[in-house]
């Protein structure tokens, strides 16, 4: 097994387990780690099927992630804010409102 | 099996057992900070996987200022008295088997992508061969500022559009209630008068290295947002009510230079997006890292600019 298999198949079980999180969150912190940790999931996914160079990973896959994690930091600093304003709008800090509590 | 790979197995066991606590964990102040520990872990994976412009890139803007940024937002929440720990989560009935057949289909998406063979003419493999003609030494950088130009313009865009939708969200912000941090002690004067410095020549140091080494605009916009949060925390700036023309016009700074000289190729009779040499290479990668690190730091401190204080 090749070091780039082992981190494939890691990504494929944060992935996984990220989507459980993002599931079974209900704070919206817990959402946004979740996405977060999936992301992460995804990029170290694509550099590892991307295929290697004599220079090592390929460079358009390298360019592509790290366009992904600025993107990534800048929809979750949104998030974020998102998610303050509505705490201080309603208190909540979950999207399931006061009917969900059990 | 080598030390090497050894080093690997433990690496992605680390990267599953870390994400299973932060998903199943009970404290919410703990997971944001086993989050950061991920971050950094995936991070160190990159720099083994031979990717260290990504491993640079992820170790400070995906753990270092995702973790900034989610700590300070918990820290709003406790300041506005939400419960610290989260409350009784749903378990759906249904989550574990979706999660599971997700993660399967990545494996299997990923293993039989493993399996294809690399064709001769890739676009990776073009660009190490034309890099040459880009008078860059880091194809990276090159894909970024050349190949690919029009993707991270249209990045700078979407930075730009995550700071004004935050502005448009930001309500009655309450400046002034954040920094706590006693800035007579010693410690946090010495951490100013050293760090801050060393974070700012890190910064320029990783942009100049950036053309030929690992680095660029990115690693050192997020080592300077390090620099920009640190005064925030300390009270060193303060925020704004009202952005002036000085912090408008760093924001579009990194937009603003690309699309100009992008366009002002056309003038030349060249093609859109062509750089005319190096000069415009460090002028756009210098206007980009201030952009990101001003868009992060005040999307950090929730404002809409940032000043000494004033008394």
């Amino acid at each position: 097994m090749t070091s780039t298999t082992v981190y494939l198949l890691a990504a494929s079980a944060v992935f996984g387990i990220g989507v459980y999180g993002l599931i079974v969150a209900d704070h919206i912190l817990r959402k946004l780690l979740a996405l977060n940790m999936m992301g992460s999931a995804v990029f170290v996914f694509i550099l590892t099927v991307a295929g290697v160079t004599p220079e090592g990973p390929d460079p358009l896959a390298q360019a592509l992630v790290l366009t992904g994690i600025v993107i990534a930091v800048a929809a979750t600093a949104f998030a974020l804010a998102l998610m303050v304003r509505m705490f201080q709008e309603t208190g909540l800090t979950s999207l399931q409102g006061h009917d969900g509590d059990d | 099996m080598t030390i090497g790979v050894l080093v690997d197995v433990l690496l992605a066991l680390s990267l599953v057992g870390l994400s299973l606590q932060v998903v199943t964990g009970r404290a919410l102040f703990r997971d944001l900070v086993l989050f950061i520990l991920f971050g950094l872990l995936i991070a160190l994976s990159w720099a083994r996987l031979g990717a260290p412009d990504v491993a640079l890139a992820e170790a400070a803007i995906g753990a270092g200022l995702t973790g900034a940024l989610m700590l300070m937002a918990y820290r709003r929440l406790a300041a506005g008295g939400a419960a610290d720990v989260s409350p009784a989560r749903r378990r759906p009935l249904l989550a574990l088997p979706v999660a599971a057949l997700a993660g399967i289909l990545v494996a299997i998406i990923g293993l039989s992508a493993q399996g294809v063979e690399r064709v001769p003419d890739a676009a990776g493999t073009l660009v190490l061969q034309e890099l040459s003609a880009t008078g860059l030494g880091n194809p990276i950088t090159g894909v970024l500022l050349v190949f690919r130009g029009l993707d991270t313009m249209l990045e700078m865009a979407v930075l730009l559009v995550a700071l004004l939708g935050a502005w448009a969200v930001l309500g009655a912000a309450h400046p002034g209630r954040l920094h706590q941090v006693d800035r007579e002690t010693p410690l946090v004067s010495a951490l100013l008068t050293t760090v801050a410095p060393v974070t700012l020549l890190i910064a320029t140091h990783l942009l100049l290295v950036g053309t030929d080494a690992p680095g660029g605009a990115f690693q050192a916009g997020a080592v300077l947002t390090g620099c920009g949060v640190l005064l925030v925390l300390t009270g060193t700036v303060r925020p704004r009510a009202a952005a002036g023309l000085l912090t408008k016009l760093l924001a579009i700074a990194g937009l603003a230079a690309f699309a100009l000289i992008g366009v002002s190729a056309l003038a030349l009779g060249r093609a859109p997006m062509t750089l005319p040499g190096m000069w415009a290479v460090y002028l756009i990668e210098t206007a980009m890292m201030l952009s990101i690190a001003l868009t992060m730091t005040l999307l950090f401190a929730r404002s809409r600019a940032l000043g000494p204080e004033q008394r």
